[in-house]
């Protein structure tokens, strides 16, 4: 049968793509494989597993043109366009399409990954053939999660070019039998849509910057496992250096640029919660600069050299395993923001296999690594790097156990419930983590290798622990924390970051090409210190008093209606307007300070809005105000988003059945009928050729006794029955009363009576939160990242 | 002793810490029979939401009031002060912290199981079986 309207042309293209891109990579690791343990036949097989990555590399971006093709061109015909885009999407959008489906972020992986690749393949000189056999490892694995072909009864892999009428759930359905079901079928003229929480200029950024984090986590780990495979234990460190401090500014830019995301866009008000889905990101990056540091301390003092390549290696197992805790679909219950299911086993292989094949690798290895056999100095500085990286490490394990408790239940076969207070947990843990952290990021720069002399020491860091003491008094008193806890934690972070500037314009005089260190420690102690200030601070100003329980608001909302100015913390607050302007509902909320002559004076306005999505729901964003010190976010938790027909402002119909002379009770008022007339001759526009006509007269009265009159007519005329409503208005209260039919046998009529829109004030409820200092984060992540970029550029520089 | 091994030893002194923290710290999946014999603490409740009944919510009040069936079939209603989330009513599974009260549950968060990918492609072979398109 010919179906009408596909084009399975550029499906099938696709799919040969993908198919070329598997059977290439196969190739490229066996042959990568052969020239690595084969000295002699390196030569003929080195080429031919170039040519083979190439060959998959081009398949790849052929499979992503397809797909590009397919979304741009709206072929709702294939599942993943109808799923993931839709007619009236903007342009710049359709990229996020892309990456919302798994099989486009697994793309997205392998992408970066080629490029990482083809980088290698020049870069890797004598290292090419090992690490190249395992980056193609890799992509096997990844290019399998889009096969979508059926080996021996399993599926594997699922691919982006399926029809709509060939999945398995839609086999034998009707419509699939029916060659024009594009033309009729209503479902498919228009596709689902893109999420709503993903229009969103972030969305369009962050994933890719997130991808080329996860993808960059590889080189390290292949450096490592290349390493142990060639016996030449410390041989890697030099090479992997670089790629991982590379990894750590995308990765950490990446999660950050998540965080800012979810402040900007989402409604949970905050840019941090503890999200799984956060959480399995943000523990591989921990890692990762825990693996720096013991590679760093290797270099200088022959030491760390096991722990530092299980780290790495540690890295990348665990970019695997936040894959499989967020597309397998076993977090389910506990978060918010997961993948549904379906490559679960497959991934639960891929993640087995690395584990695995690490573990008994890193362990037959052990024990021919050399270690550090010398007594350890406790006043040196490779000893309190190597303690810093331990926090790191348990850091990085609290999280990882603590976000594992679904995948515990399954192993353990239990059925522990997340806690009650998750975030409070996490942060309990983290917190005190944090502060030994920030501290030894503050002292170890001053400390030497092999052995410090303790009273230079102390003169060198005495400046700053005072100094960054005074400003924290300050700053605490400004904010009014007083917590113990976190009052050391911000005295810490202060004295990591002045301690850093000084080591780098006292020590380092100033050079710009060494400060990579300072600037990263610098802008890591000063995410810590935002992180702290924004978040054990944050007021929620819209909340009331009342509380329902300990600790349990009964109302954190605030009730605007229309016009009024209410208070609300330090400021008064007017919901002004609303308008509609395409998809978006945008309310304008202004802010004021009331002055002491009891005058308000304009501060902001903020313009939350509602996005409307019929298909997915609608979706409230947030719009915040900044300023240098704090901000103020403000977020719709409830609005009419009701789109009211201009050309008919009347609404909430109610019946009326009255007789002659009587009068019922309508909305705070009488109404009467005073008359009804038949026949009567009024100038409507020809009155004689009127066949009936029936005039009812009637008079509404408030509860002051004021009224106002109105008449309602009801026509019939050639048969045709017309009614000519009447309009009363009361002092700004609006209502239309159409003449609806006669009852002679009560001897009553009936009227439609209507409201107008405008008699009941449109309302809106919203949430206010200030974040102070909230700035000093993201000015210490764009520092953390120009450091981190800093140190890359100057260990590429020194390996060449 | 090495002083690393100390290190070490207190290494896996935090990691036990941490991992009994979790077993400590987790809470439980009840019924709404079990928070009840302790009423005012909290506990986690999964629950599948009535669609039947009345599910209202109303702003000038800030509460939602539903009725949730637990995993034992037994029926509460349920309070929760604070707007209502999107797509309330496609939601299939209610996970919701909070405590026991005579009247009802009353609720500190609730997090809602979305409707899954598939759930739409039943939606429309349920439309396209059940209605004619010609």
């Amino acid at each position: 049968m010919e179906f009408i309207g596909e084009h399975t042309l550029i499906g099938n293209l696709g799919q040969a793509f993908v198919s070329i891109a598997f059977a290439a990579t196969i190739l490229a690791a066996f042959s990568f494989y052969r020239s690595a343990i084969n000295e002699q036949l390196k030569a003929i097989w080195l080429p031919v597993a170039r040519a083979a990555f190439y060959s998959h590399g081009l398949a790849i971006i052929g499979v992503i043109s397809c797909m590009f093709i397919m979304i741009y061109n709206h072929y709702f015909e294939y599942q993943y366009v109808w799923q993931h885009s839709s007619l009236e999407l903007p342009t710049h959008y359709m990229i996020s399409c892309f990456w919302e489906g798994q099989e486009g972020s697994f793309l997205l992986w392998t992408f970066w990954n080629i490029i990482l690749g083809s980088i290698l393949i020049k870069k890797a000189n004598s290292w090419e053939p090992t690490v190249l056999t395992i980056v193609s490892v890799i992509q096997v694995f990844l290019v399998s999660m889009i096969l979508g072909i059926y080996v021996f009864g399993i599926k594997l892999g699922s691919s982006p070019f399926v029809l709509i009428r060939n999945l398995e759930e839609n086999l034998g359905l009707p419509w699939t039998e029916m060659a024009n079901y594009l033309q009729v079928v209503p479902q498919f003229m228009d596709g689902r849509g893109l999420n709503p929480l993903l229009q969103n200029y972030w969305m369009v950024i962050h994933p890719p910057i997130l991808f080329l984090g996860f993808a960059l986590t590889m080189v390290p780990f292949s450096f490592a496992i290349s390493g142990l495979w060639k016996k030449q234990y410390s041989e890697w460190i030099e090479e992997a250096l670089p790629w991982t401090y590379a990894g750590i500014m995308v990765l950490g830019t990446g999660i950050l640029m998540g965080g800012a995301w979810a402040y900007e866009a989402l409604s949970f008000g905050g840019f941090w919660a503890w999200d799984p889905v956060e959480n399995s990101s943000l523990v591989p990056w921990i890692i990762l600069i825990a693996a720096a540091h013991l590679m760093l301390i290797y270099r200088a003092r022959k030491a760390a050299l096991p722990t530092a390549i299980g780290l790495t290696i540690l890295a990348f197992i665990l970019i695997i395993y936040s894959t499989y805790l967020t597309r397998s679909g076993i977090l389910g219950d506990t978060s918010v923001h997961a993948f549904a299911g379906g490559l679960s086993s497959q991934l639960l292989v891929y993640l087995l296999t690395f584990t695995l094949a690490s573990i008994v690798l890193f362990f037959s290895r052990l024990k021919h690594i050399p270690s550090n056999k010398k007594e350890d100095v406790v006043n040196s500085r490779e000893f309190w790097m190597f303690i810093g990286s331990m926090v790191l490490f348990i850091s990085a394990f609290q999280i990882t156990w603590f976000t594992s408790l679904p995948v515990i239940n399954k192993v353990f076969g239990t059925n522990m419930a997340p806690p009650l207070d998750a975030i409070a947990l996490y942060n309990s843990w983290q917190t005190p983590l944090a502060l030994l952290i920030v501290f030894l990021v503050g002292i170890t720069q001053h400390l030497s290798y092999k052995k410090t002399n303790i009273k230079k020491l102390i003169k060198q860091i005495a400046f700053s622990l005072i100094l960054a003491g005074a400003l924290a008094l300050y700053i605490a008193y400004t904010v009014q924390m007083w917590h113990a806890l976190y009052l050391s934690l911000l005295w810490a972070t202060l004295f990591a970051a002045i301690a850093n500037f000084e080591y780098w314009r006292k020590i380092l005089k100033g050079n710009w090409s060494h400060s990579g260190a300072s600037v990263a420690h610098i802008g890591f102690a000063l995410v810590i210190m935002g992180a702290l200030l924004s978040n054990a601070n944050k007021r929620t100003i819209s909340s009331n008093e009342g509380f329902i329980a300990k600790d349990f608001p009964s109302n954190e909302n605030i009730l605007l209606e229309k016009g009024d100015t209410t208070h609300m913390g330090n400021y008064h607050v007017l919901y002004k307007s609303d308008t509609l302007l395409g998809i978006n509902k945008t309310y304008e909320v202004e802010y004021f300070n009331l002055l002491e002559d009891s005058s308000y004076a304009y501060q902001f306005t903020l313009h939350p809005f509602i996005q409307l999505n019929e298909i997915m729901g609608n979706v409230a964003e947030p719009a915040t105000e900044h300023f240098a010190l704090y901000d103020v976010y403000t977020h719709l938790t409830y609005a009419d988003t009701d789109v009211h027909d201009t050309s008919n402002p009347y609404h909430h119909e109610s019946l009326i059945n009255i007789k002659q002379g009587d009068s019922v009770i309508y909305n705070q008022h009488f109404l009467y009928l005073d008359s009804l007339m038949v026949n009567a001759n009024t100038n409507l526009a020809s009155p004689e050729a009127l066949d009936v006509m029936l005039i009812a007269k009637l008079r509404m009265q408030n509860m002051q006794g004021e009224f106002s009159t109105t008449q309602s007519i009801y026509a019939v005329k050639n048969n045709m029955a017309q009614s000519f409503p009447g309009f009363i208005d009361d002092g700004g209260l609006k209502y239309k009363f159409i003449f609806e039919e006669v009852n002679p046998e009560a001897g009553s009529i009936q009227i439609k009576a209507y409201e107008h829109i405008d008699n009941e004030k449109p309302f809106i409820v919203m949430k206010a939160i200030i974040f102070p200092y909230i700035n000093v984060l993201w000015i210490g992540m764009i520092l953390m990242a120009i450091g981190t970029g800093i140190a890359m550029i100057q260990l590429f520089r020194n390996k060449k | 002793m090495k002083k690393t091994e100390i290190v070490l030893i207190l290494l896996v002194a935090v990691i036990i810490g941490v991992i009994m923290s979790l077993t400590f710290n987790a809470s439980t999946y009840i019924t709404f029979a079990d928070a009840e014999k302790q009423m005012g603490k909290e506990f986690t409740v999964i629950g599948v939401l009535n669609k039947e009944k009345e599910i209202l919510f109303e702003p000038r009040q800030n509460l939602l009031t539903f009725f949730a069936v637990d995993s034992l079939d037994n029926e509460r209603k349920v309070y929760y002060h604070d707007s209502k989330p999107q797509d309330f009513e496609r939601s299939e599974k209610i996970t919701m912290t909070g405590f026991s009260t005579d009247s009802g549950f009353v609720a500190r968060t609730i997090l809602m199981k979305c409707p899954s990918k598939y759930n739409e492609q039943q939606y429309i072979q349920h439309d396209t079986l059940t209605s004619p398109i010609y």
